[in-house]
Order: C-alpha cells, then sequence, then structure tokens
C-alpha cells in the first residue's frame, strides 16, 4: 500500500499523431531564456523529409531544434508538433523524436554500448532481457555487433557518435533531429555518418556549420539572432550564407568585433 | 572503466546473478561463525579453484589481492599483538576468502544483471511511491561518468600545466565542480531527451 498516491501517470492519454503532416507547425513562436530574447517570431512549417539548420553562433539554433522535441517550450506563439500543442505534447515527443546531441559524451548515459541501445527499448516498456536480446540484434543489424559489450568510454569517436544515433533510432522515432552531430568526427568519419543519417527513412532537421553536409537537402533554413533570416532551396540559402560571411569578413569593423 | 567485469562465457558468468549474490552472502555469514583454520584453508583452495576454472584470465585477476596487502599485513599484526598468531592468520584468511569470492561475482557478472539481482531490495521504495528504477539508474551513471569526469579533470590538468608549468593545484577544484555540474546538466538534458527517468511505457 502507498503512503501517499503515486503521482499520476505522464501520458495516459496519447494526444500526438505520428504521421502529422507538417509535423511542425510555427506561429510567431519566441523563447527567452533568462533576459535573452533567443529566438523571436518564427512563423513556420516543417514537413520536408531533409530539413537543414544553418546559422552563426549564438543564433538560437540549438534552441530552435530544442523546441521540436519538447527540451525547451516557447513562451511566445503557438507551437504544434505531430498534431498537438506544444505544453501538451511534451511528455510523448521523446517517443516521436530521436535527439543526437553535439557531443556523444553529453548523451550516452550506460557504460556499455549494449546497455546504451537497450535503454530506448526499456524506455518504451520492453521487459530487460527482450530488450538486451533486442538491442544485440540492432546492432548486429547495423554491423556493429562487435561493440556490443565495450565501454561507451573507450570507443573512438566515430564509433561514440553512430552508437549514440543508433541509440536514438532503436527507439523507431517518425523525426530525428541532430544538432551538429559531425563536429567532433574527421572528414572521412564524418562522411560516413552523413551517408548513414541520409539513407534513414526518418524525417530529419540537421544543425551543421559544414555546409557541404547539408548540399543534399529539400530545405535549409537560416536563423539570425533568433529570427528567421532565409527559407528556401540549399543552392540560394547555402550561398547567400557564404556570401554574407564572406561579405562580413571583408569589413574590418566585423573582425575586430569578432 | 571502472568496471571489473571480465568478458567470457564461462559456467559462472551463466549462473544467475541472484544465485551468486546469495552464495556469497551466506557464505561470508557461516566464516563468521567457524574459527578452525584448516576450514579457511579449504575455503581459500576452493576459491581459487573457482578463479582457476576461468582460465588463464581468471588466474591473472588473483593479482587483485597485491593492493590488499599493506593492510593485511595490518590487520594481522593488530591480532596477533592483541591475541594470537593463529587468531591474526584467520582474521586474514578469513576476509581474503571473502573478497575474493565477492570478486569473483564481480568479474563474472554484467553489471545490468546485477542491478536486476539487487532491484528487489529497493522495493520497500515503490511503497512510498518512488521508483525502484532509479536507483538502479543512479549507478550505471556512477559506473558511466566516473571514467568520464577523469578524463575531464586530465584535460583541466593539461590545460593547467600548459599555462603555469606546474603539474597539479587544489585551484582545480573549483573549475572541476563547475565542469561537472555542466556535465550533470547535459546528462539530465539526455534523459529527458529519451523520455525521462519513469520511461515512456505509461
Amino acid at each position: 500500500m502507498a503512503l501517499w498516491p503515486k503521482r499520476p501517470k505522464k501520458s495516459a492519454q496519447r494526444v500526438c499523431d505520428p504521421q502529422a503532416s507538417p509535423y511542425a507547425m510555427f506561429n510567431g513562436v519566441g523563447l527567452t531564456i533568462g533576459r535573452k530574447r533567443i529566438l523571436d517570431g518564427l512563423t513556420l512549417s516543417l514537413s520536408e523529409s531533409r530539413v537543414g539548420v544553418i546559422g552563426l553562433n549564438g543564433s538560437g539554433k540549438s534552441s530552435f531544434v530544442r523546441l521540436l522535441n519538447g527540451l525547451r517550450t516557447p513562451d511566445a506563439g503557438t507551437l504544434t508538433l505531430f498534431g498537438a500543442p506544444s505544453s501538451e505534447a511534451g511528455p510523448e515527443l521523446p517517443r516521436h523524436v530521436g535527439f543526437v546531441f553535439q557531443n556523444p559524451d553529453h548523451q550516452a548515459i550506460f557504460p556499455t554500448v549494449e546497455e546504451e541501445i537497450a535503454f530506448g527499448l526499456t524506455q518504451l516498456g520492453a521487459e530487460k532481457r527482450e530488450s538486451r536480446e533486442r538491442a544485440r540484434a540492432f546492432l548486429d543489424l547495423h554491423g556493429c555487433g562487435d561493440l556490443a559489450g565495450s565501454p561507451f568510454a573507450e570507443l573512438s569517436e566515430g564509433q561514440k557518435q553512430l552508437i549514440c544515433i543508433l541509440a536514438v533510432l532503436v527507439m523507431e522515432p517518425r523525426l530525428l533531429v541532430l544538432d551538429e552531430p559531425m563536429t567532433s568526427l574527421d572528414a572521412l568519419t564524418a562522411g560516413r555518418i552523413r551517408e548513414k543519417i541520409l539513407a534513414l527513412p526518418q524525417k530529419i532537421v540537421m544543425v551543421s556549420h559544414d555546409l557541404s553536409h547539408l548540399t543534399g537537402f529539400d530545405r535549409i533554413l537560416w536563423l539570425e539572432d533568433g529570427r528567421l533570416r532565409m527559407d528556401g532551396k540549399p543552392a540560394q540559402v547555402l550561398a547567400a550564407y557564404s556570401e554574407d560571411i564572406g561579405r562580413r569578413l571583408g569589413t574590418e569593423a566585423e573582425v575586430v568585433a569578432l | 572503466m571502472i568496471s571489473v567485469y571480465l568478458k567470457g562465457d564461462s559456467w559462472a558468468h551463466r549462473m544467475p546473478a541472484g544465485w551468486k549474490l546469495l552464495t556469497v552472502a551466506l557464505g561470508s555469514l557461516l566464516l563468521f561463525q567457524v574459527t578452525a583454520i584448516w576450514i579457511f584453508g579449504a575455503c581459500l583452495a576452493a576459491v581459487v579453484a573457482l578463479y582457476t576454472s576461468l582460465g588463464r584470465e581468471g588466474l591473472a585477476q588473483l593479482a587483485i589481492l597485491r593492493g590488499l596487502t599493506m593492510f593485511l599485513g595490518v590487520l594481522l599484526l593488530l591480532h596477533w599483538f592483541s591475541g594470537s598468531l593463529v587468531d591474526g592468520i584467520v582474521a586474514v584468511l578469513r576476509l581474503v576468502v571473502m573478497f575474493l569470492a565477492a570478486n569473483f561475482v564481480s568479474i563474472t557478472t554484467r553489471m545490468d544483471d546485477m542491478l536486476e539481482a539487487v532491484q528487489p531490495l529497493f522495493k520497500p521504495l515503490e511503497w512510498l511511491g518512488l521508483s525502484s528504477r532509479k536507483p538502479a539508474l543512479g549507478v550505471a551513471l556512477v559506473l558511466r561518468f566516473v571514467p568520464h569526469m577523469m578524463q575531464v579533470f586530465s584535460m583541466l590538468r593539461e590545460a593547467w600545466q600548459a599555462r603555469t608549468g606546474s603539474r597539479t593545484s587544489w585551484r582545480l577544484i573549483a573549475p572541476f565542480a563547475v565542469q561537472s555540474l555542466r556535465m550533470s546538466d547535459n546528462v539530465a538534458e539526455a534523459l529527458k531527451a529519451r523520455g525521462g527517468s519513469d520511461g515512456l511505457s505509461s
């Protein structure tokens, strides 16, 4: 008998529709952290399969992608995720949205690879033994079976990031959000991880500073000072972004301001 | 990695973790009831035989005793002075046997099997409305992040050494604490991104 009543179950009723399209609708969305306005007046909707997010440091990219899986909630405007208001969708979002962090060491929670993969399955309600077997099978499927028993801390950077991606994919999300996943990888490893990401059936939203990683995407969002500066096909947006950087590097005042 | 688990598939690895833990617990209780030195000799031989059954790698694990020699020596002397040499030998043997037996369980049991075996002990928490899953998660987090924090500390030390020339300083404690707090923030975020410590099964 409980001495005090259990907390009410978080998501007794499902509110999200994983098939919803667009999967995210922003209407005048703003976000303030402390006294700083991080995002402001964002209005757009996302339904494309491959969306890239670019912008300078501090432009709000990380906060923007964190809105998509409920790690942040907007304090202005309305945000609809998978057909539900973000305020209600929150607890259910990790089920539909996988999030890959920039630094794998910030993401992996468990000492060994197999436990890290199995965690997602136990999160979804699988029994421990079953989840371990499925984790092993999943690693085999992705050619990482021999890493199963390895301590996470002993993996190479590329292996770490791959395991982090797999640990999220095993939960079979509809949308995969990646916050600069290739930043700490060498060009070859980054290229391989990129190929793996692009081959996935999931919808992708990816932040990247390396514009070459975004060329094949369906749509690019360029954020500047928390606002949408440009939104369109990679050919136009990536070119305009590079040109803007080139122009700003050319003016001495900006260089000093850095 | 601080986990001492020895990868393998021996009879001991296949034995359920609960049985291993129970055997060690009961064995330790019994060892405190006996004082006959030949029994301890037999127990020691039996425990060493266990390690031998794992092969060369298993035997190599006995080296773990080296770290205890100082401590055991002091214990032997204390008992010798306060009682007799036999008392001392009995006390040392008892400890060695218990230590080796417990370590044998550690090297042949995966961490999550171990946690699963002890999880029932946390059941009383559920009567209080708390999750018995959380302590298990906590232990896993410690195992995961201790090596990482050691890495963070050595990075701080390198940064310190690169600019001061001296190897280490108490002043690194503050940045290390700050880094640790930031790290726990990151981990909390990562945990939340996959559904939090209560899971999504509801």
